[in-house]
């Protein structure tokens, strides 16, 4: 393999990245539109096309150790093989991710909904934001852009303590709620891995850019703290607050 | 220029040739002469399709219609839809100015690149894929989440008819069309909602009534079909009220108007709805009097419009309040709810007529989705303003200003 074609399949293993990214993405709108419409025909589809973003991850992957192994890659070509090699990881648990939003609206098809969906969309678009720019930052090669996405995880966290608080109080009112109420933990909690997977990546970026790993800030959802704003809820009994909550 | 000065020089030569000949006769003159003439004959024949009537100033010498570089560029970069074309390598040759503002996407940043670099989106990267591999055209509509999500109605097709060539992208954005589709087929199921079910009850209380019944039930029966009779008028006359003040033909009938009192009565008119709701209804106003000059029926009709609209998003044991009050030379009207609120992407949107947040949040029917774009015309008509400020989950405040 000569050093033209090291560059043409380097730059067509990043463009491989970036459709897995795109699969990802629209992966993950379905997901949570199919469970605020309540739509099992879409979240069925969302599962099937999982296949075609694992088939992207081996392929990736095969690309990345062929390179590593016949070209002994140095400098930023070798950063970038390194990265590309993390950032599907993150890419196919989010993938993952989405799979298990649609099969949660699969498992709620039959169930009354507890209250209208109106955090958990919320929490969606904000990490649904995140891994957008996360993938521009790989894109445009934009160490700014992977420094500013982390910050926006704190928006994330303070929806998911919100949800979590008012889930539990569902679940404590009414033991029959329990298992629509956990499904939706559930939902959150997917969401929330998200946001720390597209911080994850855009540390990949940045190490790939400026050549020396980072940690990202990110923040540390305090479930203590969120089970007790739950107790407070109950004790004053502001129900009306919590009404349109998830 | 240069073809002149190339003609006058083979003019010289010639002319030089013959007078050295005619000084200098012997074999060696005929040699020259020839020599000259078929010097002269090559640079004709080179010449000839050159010549021709010299170029206007400021024109390009490449005709117009032959699609010179000059003007095409420019031509691509107006179109008010998106050009790309992608060469056979994937790399991205034209990208409009459109296809950028389509695409979220500094044009300048990119030519050169592959188009998933640039336009994350799968499902356009498989379509432009399988117009190169296989010189197929082919029309779709796909949906492209960027910073917002979008309908785009997307061509690909070969250029030249050949797929090496690459392929050309023409993108034109229907989310705006989508959008009014949508509100347009969502008004009409509510408007025929909101008048079979009035239809409805009356034609089942006239059957009842064919039938035969007492004369209490038949008193009774009169009455429900004259209310539900009320409400499928009032539901028209809104229609009509809304055609008429977007088409400008509202008329206002001016007179001294007390605001306190008008508030008063507005809220008492809907004290019994608030009441079988467990909603706490208030009134509070800032004098015993708030004279001003209005449409009477029309600020009555912005006020229940409000009232309503409270009413209708306000769970049971929360509050509506009407406040009004003289501030600053003007005078505010404020209808504020402790309900559910309204999301924040829904609230540029919420005097636009036919718009309904969401009729699965609402207590009761969802409406027409038209009182609230009623009110903002009749408060604009007054020379007013009208603002909505929501929290979602804790309730929404509508505050109208008018002048004093």
């Amino acid at each position: 393999m000569g050093r033209e074609d090291f560059h043409r399949i380097l730059d067509e293993t990043q463009q491989n990245v970036l459709r897995m990214g795109s699969l990802v993405e629209e992966a993950i709108t379905k997901a949570v539109d199919a469970l605020t419409r309540n739509d099992v025909k879409l979240a069925e589809e969302i599962m099937r096309a999982d296949d075609y973003i694992d088939d992207l991850n081996v392929l990736i992957e095969t690309n990345c150790l062929n390179l590593l192994a016949l070209q002994q890659p140095m400098a930023s070509d070798l950063r970038t093989i390194a990265a590309m090699l993390d950032i599907i990881i993150d890419l196919e648990r989010i993938g993952d991710h989405a799979c298990d939003i649609a099969q949660i609206t699969k498992n709620l098809a039959n169930e009354p909904q507890l209250k209208p969906l109106v955090d958990i969309p919320l929490m969606a678009a904000k990490a649904r934001e995140m891994l957008r720019e996360s993938l521009d930052a790989f894109s445009h090669r934009d160490a700014n852009i992977a420094h500013a996405v982390p910050q926006k995880d704190d928006e994330v966290d303070r929806l998911y303590r919100k949800v979590f608080a008012e889930l539990i109080q569902f679940m404590a009112k009414d033991p029959k709620a329990i298992g629509r109420a956990s499904n939706l933990l559930l939902v959150a909690l997917y969401l929330e891995r998200i946001a720390d997977h597209s911080t994850n990546i855009c540390e990949r970026v940045v190490y790939m850019v400026e050549g020396v790993p980072k940690k990202l800030k990110r923040s540390v959802i305090d479930f203590d703290q969120a089970i007790a704003h739950s107790d407070e809820i109950m004790q004053t009994g502001t129900a009306s607050e919590q009404a349109a909550g998830s | 220029m240069a073809v002149r000065i190339l003609l006058g020089a083979a003019l010289v030569t010639i002319v030089l040739a013959v007078f050295f000949t005619a000084a200098h006769p012997g074999p060696l003159r005929d040699l020259i002469l020839v020599l000259a003439l078929v010097v002269a004959l090559a640079l004709a024949a080179f010449l000839a399709p050159t010549l021709g009537p010299p170029a206007q100033p400021g024109t390009d010498e490449k005709s117009a219609s032959e699609g010179g570089s000059l003007g095409f560029d420019d031509i691509i970069d107006a179109l008010p839809v998106g050009v790309l074309t992608i060469g056979a390598d994937g790399r991205i040759g034209v990208f409009n100015t459109a296809a950028g503002e389509i695409f979220g996407v500094a044009s300048s940043r990119a030519g050169g690149r592959a188009l998933i670099e640039i336009v994350r989106n799968s499902e356009l990267d498989r379509r432009v894929s399988g117009s190169l591999r296989n010189g197929t055209a082919q029309t779709a509509e796909i949906v492209h989440s960027g910073a917002a999500e979008r309908r785009l109605l997307v061509t690909t097709r070969p250029l030249n008819g050949d797929p090496r060539s690459g392929v050309v992208v023409i993108v034109s954005d229907q989310t705006r069309m989508r959008e009014l589709e949508a509100l347009r087929r969502e008004f009409v199921s509510n408007v025929s909602h909101e008048l079979r079910t009035p239809l409805t009850a009356v034609k089942l209380m006239v059957e009842t009534l064919q039938s035969g019944v007492d004369q209490t039930a038949r008193e009774q029966f009169l009455r429900s079909m004259a209310d539900e009779t009320e409400r499928m008028i009032a539901l028209v006359e809104d229609l009509l009220d809304l055609a008429r003040l977007e088409s400008g033909k509202l008329e206002l009938r001016l007179s001294e108007v007390d605001v306190a009192d008008l508030c008063r009565q507005a809220v008492q008119a809907q004290r019994a709805r608030a009441q079988s709701g467990q909603i706490d209804l208030v009134c509070s106003t800032s004098e015993e009097r708030l004279v001003i000059a209005a449409d009477r029926d029309k600020l009555y009709q912005v006020v229940i419009n409000l009232l309503d609209n409270a009413l209708r998003h306000t769970p049971p044991e929360g509050t509506v309040t009407l406040r009004a009050t003289r501030e600053n030379g003007e005078l505010a009207i404020e209808v504020a709810d402790t309900g559910t609120g309204i999301p924040s992407s829904a609230l540029p949107h919420i005097f636009e007529r036919f718009f309904v947040v969401d009729p699965a949040r609402t207590r009761g029917h969802s409406g027409t989705g038209l009182g609230l774009a009623i009110v903002k015309h009749i408060i604009e008509a007054h020379g007013g303003t009208i603002v909505a400020r929501s929290e979602l989950g804790a309730g929404s405040i509508f505050r109208c200003v008018l002048p004093a």
